[in-house]
């Protein structure tokens, strides 16, 4: 036999597979989860790092909100539009009625003018004396709830932004209470935390005997009054007011009212129910100026 | 036991069925107005607290396209927009939405999907998973996480299922198979 023949010959042996080819053939036949595996460990060491470096304003924050302000500014713009439609037609039917009714009302109002005259008078003369200037101390810019936060409901988003002279950590009012308080300004739109987000913290104290405590949000539409010493005389229906220690939201400011009380181990557990609609917001002030120094009193009068 | 028996509402596929999808115009018109209705319907409607519309379709394009990566890269998108309305962390709702996306991809490709009682099934699985997955990143990443009320989680199953079964319907209107 000539040497090697036998090698020519014989069928040649399966090659093995050597180990990039197991390697390819692994990740393309277990392509997508593999995506699977890295979309979702991508997203997870991000969540990481924010938790460890947590700030308001997000570049993906500011895109998304470019994007969508214009619509949901126009969703909410027709709205407004289509209930002003209704709310006209509707106006415009009832007005005959009402004209032939106030005719009547006119001519027995004629008549009680000349009683009122002398009340008038003394009724201007009061107001002057409330000097109702000081009633809300703050200098404050009115804004329209635009959207809220998908997922929540412990933010919001306003339609003013740094072009109304915006900035973080300015209080948010109504005329109830207190709403909570800037966190992301973008150039026209804020975002709001309220007072029942779990991070939010608000500097109170009860209304009766000054007792001072910190009003955290719960994220169930409820705060809690921390801090409150056992000894403490509290019941429910008291009143809860910014106590102005946290130099965010001015003192005086109506938080809301105990809704239960109880003693816990030192100190009580008091849940509070806010004085604000939170779940009904349309439109709010936010306070742009600091609190006028020595308001405590007449704070208490034009307390929203 | 013929696999035929394993789940009566979705059998196993022993054939090959048909991929779907939507016109691009249509597919992005139906993204942008579940984003734009998920922040603006809370405002006028508070019961649309629960509602998910980025969740649903998700769902949705991941069963009718039957493409795993699809659906990752899908949930993990409309997640990411969610989370950069939300005050909250970016991630939150993108890692339970790309694993919804990926399991919905899935089940279409072992079960016949077409069939309603299926969807609706599986869409309240879903919707339950994703629920649990962000409760328990709450648990994992805060330190006083908010808590965890199984009603809730009923309410949010029931709701989206409806929510769902109106979403559907319209959608399946202007798919056409690939």
């Amino acid at each position: 036999m000539i040497p090697g023949f036998s090698d020519i010959a014989r069928p040649a042996a399966p090659r093995a597979p050597e180990a990039p080819e197991i390697m390819q053939a692994f990740v393309s036949r277990h392509l997508s989860f593999l995506v699977l595996i890295v979309v979702l460990l991508a997203q997870f060491l991000f969540l990481a790092y924010q938790v460890t470096r947590k700030q308001g304003g997000r570049l993906l924050q500011v895109w998304a909100l470019g994007a969508f302000d214009p619509f949901e500014r126009s969703v909410e713009g027709l709205t407004h539009a289509t209930s002003g439609a209704w709310q006209s037609f509707y106006d415009l039917s009832q007005a005959q009625r009402q004209n032939r009714q106030l005719l009547e009302e006119l001519a027995h109002a004629r008549a009680r003018i000349l009683q009122l005259s002398e009340a008038g008078v003394e009724n201007a003369r009061l107001r002057d004396a409330l000097n109702l200037e000081q009633r809300l101390p703050y200098r404050t810019i009115a804004a329209t709830v635009i959207a809220a936060s998908p997922g929540t409901n412990t933010a919001v988003f306003i339609d003013k932004g740094t072009d109304a002279g915006l900035s973080a950590d300015m209080p948010v009012i109504t005329p109830e209470g207190v709403v909570g308080k800037t966190i992301a300004v973008f150039h026209h739109t804020t975002q709001v935390l309220t007072i029942t987000d779990s991070s939010s913290g608000v500097g109170s104290m009860l209304e009766k005997n000054e007792t001072e405590g910190v009003a955290k949000g719960t994220g169930e539409g409820l705060c809690r009054l921390d801090y409150i010493m056992n000894e403490s005389q509290v019941a429910q229906g008291d009143l809860v007011v910014t106590s102005g220690l946290d130099q965010i939201y001015p003192r005086g400011l109506l938080v809301g009212s105990v809704a239960q009380v109880s003693n816990g181990e030192v100190y009580k557990n008091i849940s509070i129910r806010p004085a604000a609609a939170l779940d009904r917001l349309d439109t709010v002030l936010v306070i742009a100026g600091p609190s006028i120094p020595g308001t405590r009193a007449s704070s208490k009068k034009g307390r929203p | 036991m013929s696999s035929q028996t394993v789940l009566p509402l979705a059998k196993p596929t022993d054939r090959p069925t048909p991929a779907y999808s939507l016109h691009p115009a249509a597919f992005w018109a139906s993204l942008f107005a579940g984003m734009l209705l998920q922040v603006s319907l809370p405002l006028k409607i508070p019961l649309a607290r629960l509602f998910d519309f980025p969740l649903i379709l998700t769902i949705y394009f991941a069963l009718i396209r039957r493409n795993k990566i699809f659906g990752v890269v899908l949930g993990t998108g409309l997640g990411l927009l969610q989370d950069a309305f939300a005050h909250g962390l970016i991630g939150m709702f993108g890692i339970p939405k790309a694993l919804v996306g990926y399991l919905a991809a899935s089940a279409s490709l072992k079960f016949e999907m077409d069939q309603l009682g299926a969807r609706y099934v599986l869409t309240g699985l879903l919707v339950c998973l994703h629920r649990l997955v962000i409760a328990g990143l709450e648990r994992l990443l805060f330190e006083s996480p908010p808590p965890f009320v199984p009603l809730d989680l009923a309410n949010a199953v029931v709701v989206n299922i409806a929510l769902a079964l109106m979403c559907f319907q319209i959608l399946d209107r202007f798919r056409h198979p690939v």
